[in-house]
């Protein structure tokens, strides 16, 4: 069974205007030790995911509305707010998009440290804070047991991305959730922070969640990848499988509209776009949400009427579309 | 500088050294001491506060001692400030009185804080139908005028003394406060440090204590000395008219209502805690607004 399950998730913000549908019926597992990186467009419901897995989204306007999130044999879904609050931090640890934001400016990082330590290991002061030496010094902060006095505002955006997985990961969680851990960063430095994500994924054996819009960055440190389409999955499978063989055609106009710098007719040609835009959250179509921007979806087809359920391709490889790749040939031929 | 010391501090920088250890209230106090008017309204505002705890101690006049044969007197050697009607000496008598003006001053003051902060802090912090509840309630107490009901309060308590004045200059001027530390609570709820903190397990208690609370300090810090005014010109007007502290101790306010009978002949008694009440809240208005530049994050420089 996998570390985290989630089993059809609806989680909708209830706003003046309507019923947001942000997350309505995602799937997916991540198995324990392993990365799996959950991508798709701003908007689709990527980082309200990872909030509802958390069970942090605010509420009200957000609710989540159905289905289980199963994280180690428990749901999370049903457990109280004090239960909560031991599970996190302690069992899942989450690292957050935006680091200049993410520490409180009023604290010293030993301070904030030192709280998440002395919070779930019950360690005293002075043990908590040489635990929180190591730590910065693990994530590779140069002088790390002298910056523990020092305030956010003395680190830089990629430092202080490395103090927030240093919090992260200070009590050994079993699956971090990594949203977009990268992208307010200076590209230079993404790399570096990816790297060290992985590398103290690896040595802990802990699982990944890492939400990112960033193909570049699940093909090189996620097992599995999960495409998530308008609030929905639209398809999941090991990463090489995903990258060599995409069998929906959302997936494949992503990834051809990813720019290939070393072809060179394709330098001089402009960038593929995928037409259209996504769908309204608020009334999103019956039934295929990608059908009216989908090559393959015809007026009539059976994918406008009734939506296409997430099925097995082939072993690991799941697709929500009534015309993956590998059938298209087939119906074509 | 020196080319060693340009290439240290550079070293120095890029291993991210510390360069000059500055807390937010030590650079709050830098900026506060460049601005002559607030440091100027500070001093004389601690060397009143310094006048009237040291006054009375030194004084060898008795400030209740009643003199019909020295009474009226104008400023002398002897008495600095002249004689009342009772030929009491007013130099002792107006710090004993700035005593019981500043200490309800601030007593108030305090007092206003913690029921703003606690009942701000609640409806903030929990928000939703809580904070709904709390606020159209303070919606309702907003129309009370809050002198009519300290009067109100003063007259059925009967006796006023220190603590009652400063029940009923309190009861009904929290709501400002209040409604502060709500907006800052709910403002700083937002933020991603405070999800952040959430995220690894921090209780909502040490969410409010240290992660919000610490961040509405400047705010508070400021509201003393928005707040210290108008409740000293509150008791001044509760005492000149009569609702004041029960003689023979005297505030301000009572001492000047004293003066009212005579204040053609003999000006210099109401004038002298006039002056006094004048001075102190234009100074404590200063170090409001020096405070607010120094505080506000907007005016912050490197």
């Amino acid at each position: 069974m996998a570390l985290l399950e989630l089993s059809d998730l609806r989680a909708h913000f209830f706003t003046r205007e309507g019923v947001v549908h942000a997350v309505d019926g995602v799937s997916l597992a991540v198995e324990a030790g392993s990365t799996l990186g959950l991508v798709g467009e701003s908007g689709c419901g990527k980082s309200v995911t990872a909030l509802s897995i958390m069970r942090l989204l605010p509420t009200p306007p957000a609710r989540i509305v159905s289905g289980g999130i199963s994280f180690d044999g428990r749901d999370l879904t049903k457990l109280s707010e004090r239960e909560l609050e031991d599970v996190r931090g302690r069992e899942i640890g989450m690292v957050f998009q935006d680091p200049m934001t993410a520490l409180n400016p009023t604290l010293t990082i030993g301070t904030q440290i030192v709280e998440v330590l002395q919070r779930h290991l019950g360690l005293d002061r002075r043990r908590a804070r040489r635990r929180a030496g190591e730590l910065l010094a693990e994530v590779g902060i140069p002088r790390a047991h002298e910056r523990l006095d020092d305030y956010p505002h003395r680190f830089s955006g990629g430092m202080r991305q490395r103090v927030g997985i240093a919090m992260a990961i200070a009590c050994e969680p079993r699956l971090v959730i990594a949203d977009e851990p990268t992208t307010a960063l200076d590209v230079t430095v993404q790399a570096q922070v990816l790297d060290l994500l992985d590398d103290l994924r690896r040595e802990r054996q802990m699982a990944m969640l890492l939400i990112t819009h960033n193909m570049g960055v699940v093909a090189e440190s996620a097992d599995d990848v999960a495409v998530m389409y308008a609030g929905q999955i639209v398809e999941q499978a090991p990463a090489p499988d995903l990258f060599s063989r995409p069998e929906h055609p959302y997936t494949e106009a992503l990834l051809s509209a990813l720019p290939d710098l070393d072809d060179h007719e394709a330098r001089q040609s402009r960038l593929t776009a995928i037409p259209g835009r996504p769908p309204d959250l608020i009334d999103p179509p019956v039934a295929c949400r990608f059908a009216a921007r989908c090559p393959f979806a015809e007026r009539g087809d059976c994918c406008v009427l009734e939506p296409p359920a997430l099925r097995e391709l082939r072993p690991g490889h799941w697709v929500r579309s009534a015309h993956p790749t590998s059938e298209r040939h087939l119906s074509h031929a | 500088m020196s080319a060693t010391q340009i290439a240290g501090r550079m070293a120095g920088v890029d291993a991210g050294a510390p360069i000059r250890q500055s807390s937010l209230w030590q650079d709050a106090w830098r900026r506060y001491v460049r601005n002559r008017g607030a440091v100027a309204a500070g001093g004389i505002f601690l060397l009143i506060v310094a006048w009237c705890i040291v006054a009375p101690l030194v004084s060898t006049h008795d400030p209740n001692h009643v003199d019909f044969a020295n009474a009226y007197q104008g400023p002398s050697w002897s008495h600095p400030f002249g004689t009342d009607q009772f030929g009491r000496d007013l130099f002792t008598r107006a710090a004993l009185g700035g005593r019981i003006s500043i200490g309800i001053g601030f007593g108030a003051t305090l007092a206003i804080l913690g029921i703003g902060v606690v009942y701000g802090a609640l409806s903030g912090f929990v928000g939703g139908k809580l904070d709904n509840g709390l606020m159209r309630f303070l919606d309702a107490l907003y129309g009370l005028p809050y002198l009519p009901f300290a009067i109100l309060a003063l007259a059925i308590v009967g006796t006023v003394d220190f603590w009652t004045m400063v029940v009923a200059l309190s009861i009904a001027s929290w709501f400002i406060t209040a409604r502060v530390v709500r907006g800052q609570i709910i403002t700083l709820k937002e933020n991603d440090y405070v999800r952040a903190a959430k995220a690894v397990g921090v209780r909502w208690y040490a969410i409010l204590g240290r992660h919000l609370l610490p961040n509405t300090l400047g705010v508070l810090v400021i509201t003393i000395f928005l707040e210290l005014p108008g409740v000293i010109l509150g008791e001044a007007f509760l005492s000149f008219l009569g609702l004041g502290i029960n003689p023979p101790d005297a505030s301000w306010g009572s001492m000047a209502q004293d003066g009212r009978d005579a204040y053609r002949a003999h000006p210099h008694i109401i004038i002298i805690p006039s002056l006094a009440i004048a001075t102190l809240v234009l100074c404590a208005n200063f170090i409001a607004d020096g405070l607010r530049d120094a505080l506000d994050p907007r005016t912050k420089e490197t």
